[in-house]
């Protein structure tokens, strides 16, 4: 097993995963209230992970389990149609949690408000997750399967 | 099957061009045309209505992720299925014993 950097380097990446995966889950769950959402609270997700890759090497990138990536990325597409035809009612994405005062109905500001929309920022956020570690992977398996 | 296919795409071309002329030679269409002082009001009108309207209308307090998830909706689902097609050619190019 060929070591890519340092045992320090691995270690300082390990510590600051932590606080790239709670920013990022702060991004996708307040995307309805600050600025940002669920493609950049998961593009952020991905770049910890990204960051994981790059300290630990080709045998971290061996031990992930593709067909949970593609199942976690089937589900947030999933439910992001689910959620966006719970309107048919009215219309395709009708906000029908929000305007019927269903669920995330408080008042406007609050964190548990906005309908559909932060269910569809973690719908999304999933899937962004997903679909860019599992794009990363593949391509850092094909530079590393040659040596 | 190759000249079938270029009548084919030279009829579909020809189509579109032809919608496209006659979408612009509509007289009710001038009126909205690029540039033109009675669109310009009516843009300035819509912006001016989704931001004042936009909390109430979808919930959020960011007017940006209500415009994105909730008024346009499609161009997120637009979106998330580039991605996901991005990311299937990927993987299906790129896999373990993939194409050699």
């Amino acid at each position: 097993m060929t070591r890519t950097f340092s045992r320090i380097v691995e270690t300082v990446a390990d510590f600051f995963l932590i606080f790239i995966i709670v920013f990022g889950i702060y991004i996708i769950t307040h995307g309805h209230l600050t600025p940002g959402g669920g493609f950049q609270g998961g593009v952020v997700l991905a770049a910890g992970i990204l960051l994981l890759l790059v300290a630990h090497g080709f045998s971290f990138a061996r031990k992930i389990p593709e067909e949970l990536l593609s199942d976690l990325e089937a589900i947030g597409g999933i439910a992001f149609i689910l959620l966006a035809s719970l309107g048919f009612g009215q219309s395709f994405f009708y906000n029908i949690l929000w305007h019927e005062k269903l669920a995330f109905a408080e008042q406007v500001g609050r964190f548990f408000s906005g309908g559909a929309i932060p269910l569809m920022n973690l719908s999304v956020g999933l899937k962004v997750v997903a679909g860019i570690t599992s794009g990363m992977f593949a391509l850092s398996l094909f530079g590393g399967e040659e040596s | 099957m190759n000249t079938i296919r270029s009548i084919l795409a030279v009829s579909a071309l020809l189509v579109i061009l032809f919608t496209f002329i006659l979408i612009s030679f509509n007289p009710g269409y001038g009126l909205f045309s690029f540039g033109h002082p009675e669109e310009k009001s009516w843009r300035i009108a819509l912006y001016k209505y989704y931001i004042e309207n936009g909390a109430n209308l979808s919930g959020g307090a960011n007017i940006v992720t209500d415009i994105v998830f909730d008024l346009r909706g499609y161009d997120t689902l637009g979106e998330a299925t580039v991605l996901f097609t991005a990311i299937a050619g990927a993987l299906a190019l790129l896999r373990r014993g993939g194409a050699k």
